[in-house]
């Protein structure tokens, strides 16, 4: 990880369980970067986009994206994030309920770095945000300024 | 959807039947024309060969008259001149006489008034004959004189003059007949005439009308080619709208189970975590009392002991099994919805392998609970999706297996047939069978029916159900409890609806 610049964890899930859970398991992998949790896709796309903290004007960030939002589609957050502009290559862990094969494809399609499957199965949910917190720890997260 | 309307129907058969009736008029008047100018032709000839018979009539009667005169000029040159050859020339004309009355009388045989003159001009001619003979053989005596000669002269002059108004008489009447004849055929040539105008009228009305008629009838068909064409892509259009509808109805439902299915999912892993987060906690209670009871037995109470160790556990695992539960019955849904977005691809299926295949793979349970499975070799092929036939196929082969009875060797016979545009296949078993007030509610989803003693959530006939209406079929089960039970499933023999039904 960069020592300068902590990268942020971006969560944009609008279940409070799911954050919280999400969270504390985040905890006990080990990672302690700071969390941003977002309830709904407006908010969040405002922050990533004109907050003076946000990832596109301060420093790398890592998104949790769940799919299933109140306000707007995660899949159109995740286009816009993957499109063109200042956070493409900004890492996008897709984390939902949804284990449909077409949706799946349709995330990797768009750009998502990794789709995690919420299972209902507690201790796999626990193993695979385990295996994020791994993931967290090896990624590196490329310097935008130097780009 | 606009509908153009095409003729009634009724006014058209009235329509048509008028046109007929105004044609077969038409016809019938120019045939009739036809026949009158025939007539009147047939008639106008007849009418010229009485006007050739008056003419002959005329023409005897004329021979009667000059030969009359030749007899006469014959005895008068025979009293001159007392040669043989005028006395020839004078049995000559008479033979002509006769033969000239005899041609009259044969011509005018029809006409009563001149044969009644006949009669009168023989006796005349006789008369006269008689005379002349007997001047010319009292000349031949030398008795004739000048006074007898001219005597002789005189009557026959006079008898000639009555003989000649006699013909006169006849040529009158031949006269009368000729002018009567000849305003015949003026008056059958004059009707010829009028039947070939009016037929000629009649013709150029019939074809008047019928090329009006022709013309009016074809501009309707092309009218009602075109409002056909229109009425024909409306068609489409329209079985296009509706199947649009139909679809949009049938993703609305899929959307529904998806979004169902998943917006459960979502609290139920909040339930399922946070319960696995109490079992955490529970733990750590659990050691706590554990230590306290070890260190400080007074502050544990009975309660708090009962709570960590039995309370808190049970109802955790409760939650546990039921959100488990919860879980299958929701991916149940969530793979009836998605199975039907699912495409269908068509292929040729070979039933007998299919079946063969099934079985093949029950064979371990089949033997283990020692039941054969009977697949006969004529099933019907058919052309459908192979992934949903062999669902359809294993799950109630298996459900035929799960379902045995106990008490005696299980026998699965599988049968199939095809009729006209359908395949139907038999799943017949010997075991438990199903009650028949439960005939409807086996198919419908997590419901069973008889004892609970076998696995399973009640998916399994509820998939098939949705699966053979999907292909365009349909299932249906008879059978008595405890007397087996046939499942029949009849499939359309080459699944249509691919057009229609996927995107």
């Amino acid at each position: 990880m960069n020592g300068q610049q902590p990268v942020n964890i971006v969560m944009i899930e609008d279940d409070e369980g799911h954050a919280r859970l999400i969270e504390k398991n985040i905890r006990r992998a080990g990672i302690s970067n700071a969390i941003r949790h977002f309830v709904d896709g407006t908010s969040a796309l405002k922050y990533l986009y004109e907050d003076s903290s946000g990832p596109a004007l301060n420093g790398p960030a890592l998104i949790l994206l769940d799919l299933n939002l109140p306000d707007m589609s995660g899949t159109d957050i995740l286009a816009k994030i993957k499109g063109e502009g200042p956070l493409k290559r900004t890492p996008v862990v897709v984390l939902t309920t949804t284990d449909d094969k077409i949706e799946i494809q349709r995330c990797y399609d768009l750009g998502c770095n990794v789709y995690i499957t919420k299972p209902v199965n507690y201790e796999s949910f626990a193993d695979a945000i385990k295996q994020l917190g791994l993931f967290l720890s090896v990624i590196q997260v490329p310097d935008l300024d130097s780009d | 959807m606009k509908a153009p309307t095409l003729l009634p129907l009724d006014k058209d058969k009235h329509f048509g039947r008028l046109v007929i009736i105004f044609v077969s008029v038409g016809f019938i008047a120019i045939f009739a024309a036809g026949l009158a100018a025939a007539f009147a032709v047939q008639r106008n000839g007849e009418h010229t060969a009485w006007l050739i018979h008056t003419y002959d009539v005329e023409r005897a009667i004329g021979r009667v008259d000059s030969a009359v005169q030749s007899m006469r000029f014959a005895r008068r040159g025979y009293l001159l001149d007392r040669r043989p050859a005028i006395r020839e020339d004078y049995a000559e004309a008479r033979g002509d006489l006769q033969r000239a009355i005899d041609r009259v009388a044969e011509l005018t045989r029809d006409n009563a008034m001149q044969q009644r003159l006949i009669p009168q001009v023989r006796a005349l001619a006789r008369e006269m004959d008689a005379m002349l003979l007997f001047t010319m053989a009292e000349a031949d005596a030398g008795r004739m004189t000048g006074i007898g000669r001219r005597a002789g002269d005189a009557g026959s002059a006079d008898v000639s003059s009555r003989i000649q108004k006699a013909t006169a008489a006849m040529l009158a009447e031949e006269q009368r007949l000729l002018g009567q004849r000849v305003r015949a055929q003026q008056s059958s040539i004059t009707l010829f005439y009028w039947a070939l105008g009016l037929g000629g009228i009649l013709l150029f009305f019939v074809a008047i009308g019928s090329v009006a008629t022709i013309r009016h009838y074809t501009s309707g068909l092309m009218r009602s080619r075109n409002q056909l064409r229109v009425l024909n892509e409306d068609l489409e259009g329209a079985v296009r709208v509706r199947t649009i509808d139909l679809q949009r109805a049938n993703d609305e439902i899929q959307r529904f189970a998806y979004i169902v299915s998943h917006d459960l999912r979502s609290p139920l892993v909040n339930v399922m975590g946070f319960t696995a987060e109490l079992d955490a906690a529970t733990h750590s209670l659990r050691a706590l009392i554990d230590r306290a009871e070890a260190e400080a037995p007074a502050i544990v109470t009975e309660e708090a002991r009962l709570a960590a160790r039995e309370d808190l556990p049970e109802a955790i695992g409760f939650i546990r099994t039921s959100t488990q539960k919860m879980d299958r019955l929701i991916n149940a849904i969530l793979r009836l919805s998605r199975e039907g977005r699912r495409t269908i691809a068509p292929e040729t299926l070979d039933m007998v392998g299919m079946f063969q295949g099934v079985a093949d793979t029950l064979r371990h349970r089949t033997e283990e609970v020692g039941a054969t499975i009977r697949i006969a070799d004529d099933l019907p092929p058919m052309v459908s999706d192979r992934l949903a036939v062999e669902q359809i196929a294993s799950n109630l082969v298996e459900n035929a297996v799960k379902y045995l009875r106990r008490d005696r060797p299980g026998i699965i016979e599988v049968t199939g047939q095809r009729r006209g545009l359908r395949v139907l296949y038999q799943i017949k078993d010997n075991g438990r069978g199903i009650d028949p007030k439960d005939h409807e509610r086996v198919f419908d989803l997590f419901r069973r029916s008889g004892e609970q003693d076998q696995p399973g959530e009640g998916i399994g006939l509820a998939h098939v159900r949705a699966l053979a209406y999907r292909l365009g079929g349909t299932i249906t089960v008879a059978s008595q409890l405890g007397e087996g039970a046939v499942f029949e499933v009849n499939l359309p023999a080459v699944f249509a609806g691919a057009g229609e039904k996927d995107r």
